[in-house]
């Protein structure tokens, strides 16, 4: 039983971990992204969009496994474009990192309705076709060494030492010839991209369905587990995990039984509550996070 | 702040720019988007019973903009509200169980303010002493609400006449239309009222005073004797009162039903929209209640929307998304 509710951690941990080194790439170049709700919502709609749409133009002519890959494709694009236009608002456009990220949450709550409705007519439900699903242990497994690898990048490359200037003292990167809005706007097109992705992978691997509401504050969660993380991606795997397991618990407890299901729903947001109150006192987030960069 | 740096021109170039590209998404999905913002800007003006509707349906919406802009002055961003509006409802409900007379309606507002209050104390407390960020610690709170809701209404206090419901506030208690055959009540100037109080306050009081100072500069209050952390537990408390009223008031003062949705679908929503009128009003009360009477219109357009053209309700949310995300580009612009 325990060795089952360990797996079920791992697995719901994927979406947390996913969206939690999107954010930890975003902030460590300066950008803070809080939309990633919203993102994650996105992914885990635009994906089986696109393979529904793709389904019912070419039919079943794909080889069986390329459908979940398409859509991991589409969400991770999804991902892009509105990173880039959170990315363009907080670097060129020096705007309110904040309210842009209030905005995409509030535009993908609404498009997401407004989509599911739109385009197969039901009212924000949606079954995933079997011959689109992947297998979440894959994703897991991609999560793992994405985060092992962004761990390698940040602290052991030239390429982490630049993004990580960019964050902590812009001013200082830019005068050895680093063009910080440059890096900031690719940092945030790709971590945006992983938070669509740990979306897509909650429609099409872990749930198999798509809701209005299918994110249901993972995103949050995920901002809460970087602060634990200290915005460190090797942390973050440790951290995505113990939310991983609350949340787990709760549909674990719901299954056995324990007690009514509104009560076990709330245990993954009481415990981050718990956690990030816990241990926020040692956080140090990047000096510079949030503020655009202007060269004087 | 910031916010009040914001022209109204800029303020009508991001909302015609939100509906430009509001047009183009819906014809993309392939609805009329013609016919459809007809039905969602220009129906509700076309009748006396749908304005009044517009105008109720901004009442909660001038209540909880009114606590994000709040939060917005002392420098928080408080998104708190959605929760605190379920915990308000709830009350009312409680009220309506225990008491089957007039008393319901005082107790509605005792209970309901008190459990917003108690809802915002649990981020605030949390922000002044272990520097916790509210955006987390309120969207926690939100979901955290949302379930204790959903259960109290589907237990202890469901209807067992309507099982879609929870019990309903008793007759005599109930705020009645003002005008009948329309949805208009006591609600409406209640809220406008709370706006123009809160102008008052923050403009003429010591404590909006303090409020204000803390918001624009923590350090500088704090050379003037001014504590930020009370202003910042001072905000919430007070944000929390005017998201709880909402709450209330949805149950209390809302016609038909007079009772809470068991899926809350009479109060979801309310604290996001919330966040949009703030940004719309540039975090100023008297704006705050333009900018929910616009949103109001907007709301009840699409009604109109989605019977005339077709249109899926929930379209009006991605406008506001879009013209949040247009303002968030606006306010950098300095002058």
């Amino acid at each position: 039983m325990i060795d089952l509710i360990l797996m079920q951690a791992l697995l719901a941990a994927v979406p947390i971990l996913l969206a939690s080194l999107g954010e930890i790439l975003m902030e460590r170049s300066g950008v803070v992204n809080i939309g990633l709700e919203g993102l994650m919502l996105l992914g885990a709609f635009s994906g089986p969009l696109f393979v529904d749409y793709l389904h019912y133009r070419l039919g079943a002519q794909l080889p069986d496994p390329l459908w979940p890959l398409a859509a991991f494709l589409a969400a991770a694009l999804v991902g892009m474009a509105v990173g880039l236009v959170h990315g363009y608002i907080s670097t060129y456009l020096a705007g309110d990192q904040i309210i842009s990220g209030v905005a995409i949450n509030l535009f993908a709550a609404g498009a997401v309705a407004y989509g599911i409705q739109a385009y197969w007519g039901v009212a924000g439900y949606k079954q995933v076709p079997d011959w689109a699903k992947a297998d979440p242990l894959a994703l897991a497994a991609f999560a793992l060494v994405l985060a092992g690898f962004m761990w390698y990048v940040l602290f052991r490359s030239r390429l982490g030492i630049v993004i990580r200037a960019c964050g902590e003292d812009p001013e200082s990167a830019f005068n050895v010839g680093v063009d910080v809005n440059r890096v900031r706007l690719l940092a945030t097109v790709i971590g945006s991209s992983l938070a669509a992705l740990a979306g897509a992978y909650l429609s099409i691997a872990y749930l198999s369905v798509v809701t209005k509401e299918i994110s249901a504050g993972r995103g949050f969660i995920a901002l809460a587990n970087v602060v634990f993380a200290n915005w460190n991606p090797a942390l973050a795997v440790a951290g995505a995990y113990i939310f991983g397991f609350f949340d787990a618990l709760s549909y674990w407890l719901q299954t056995a039984g324990v007690a009514r299901y509104e009560i076990t729903r709330m245990i993954p947001y009481i415990a981050t509550l718990l956690i990030v109150a816990g241990v926020i006192g040692r956080a140090r987030p990047p000096r510079a996070v949030g503020k655009p960069f202007r060269r004087e | 702040m910031k916010i009040q740096t914001l022209s109204s021109l800029n303020i009508i170039a991001a909302l015609a720019l939100a509906f430009v590209i509001g047009a183009v998404l819906m014809w993309v999905s392939g609805y009329d988007p013609a016919s459809s913002y007809y039905s969602m800007l220009v129906t509700p003006f076309s009748d006396r019973v749908y304005l009044l509707s517009a105008l109720a349906f901004s009442a909660p919406i001038v209540l909880t903009g009114l606590t994000f802009a709040l939060g917005l002055r002392t420098g928080l961003f408080n998104i708190g509200a959605e929760g605190q509006v379920y915990m308000g409802a709830l009350g009312a409900v409680i009220a309506a169980y225990f008491a089957r007379s007039l008393a319901a309606l005082p107790l509605a507002l005792a209970i309901g303010l008190a459990l917003a209050v108690l809802w915002s104390a649990v981020p605030a407390v949390l922000k002044m002493w272990r520097g916790v960020n509210e955006v987390v610690s309120t969207i926690m709170m939100n979901w955290i609400a949302y379930w204790t809701v959903i259960m109290a209404v589907s237990t202890a206090f469901a209807n067992p006449l309507q099982p879609e419901e929870s019990v309903k506030t008793p007759e005599v208690a109930r705020l009645t239309p003002l005008i009948p055959g329309t949805d208009f009540t006591v609600a409406v100037p209640v809220a406008y009222i709370v706006a123009l109080l809160m102008y008052i306050f923050l403009k003429y009081s010591v404590w909006g005073y303090r409020i204000s100072v803390s918001g624009l500069n923590p350090i500088a209050a704090r050379s003037y004797g001014i504590k930020p952390e009370r202003a910042v537990l001072a905000a919430f408390a007070l944000g929390a009162l005017t998201a709880g009223l909402a709450g209330v008031l949805q149950v209390v003062a809302r016609p038909p039903s007079y009772s809470l949705m068991r899926n809350l679908a009479n109060v979801y929503g309310i604290g996001f929209d919330g966040i949009t009128a703030a940004m719309l009003g540039r975090g100023h009360p008297l704006g705050v209640v333009l900018a929910s009477i616009f949103l109001g219109v907007m709301q009840e357009g699409a009604r109109h929307m989605q019977i005339e053209a077709g249109t899926p309700f929930e379209f009006v949310r991605v406008v506001q998304g879009l013209i949040i995300l247009l303002l968030a580009v606006q306010i950098l612009r300095r002058p």
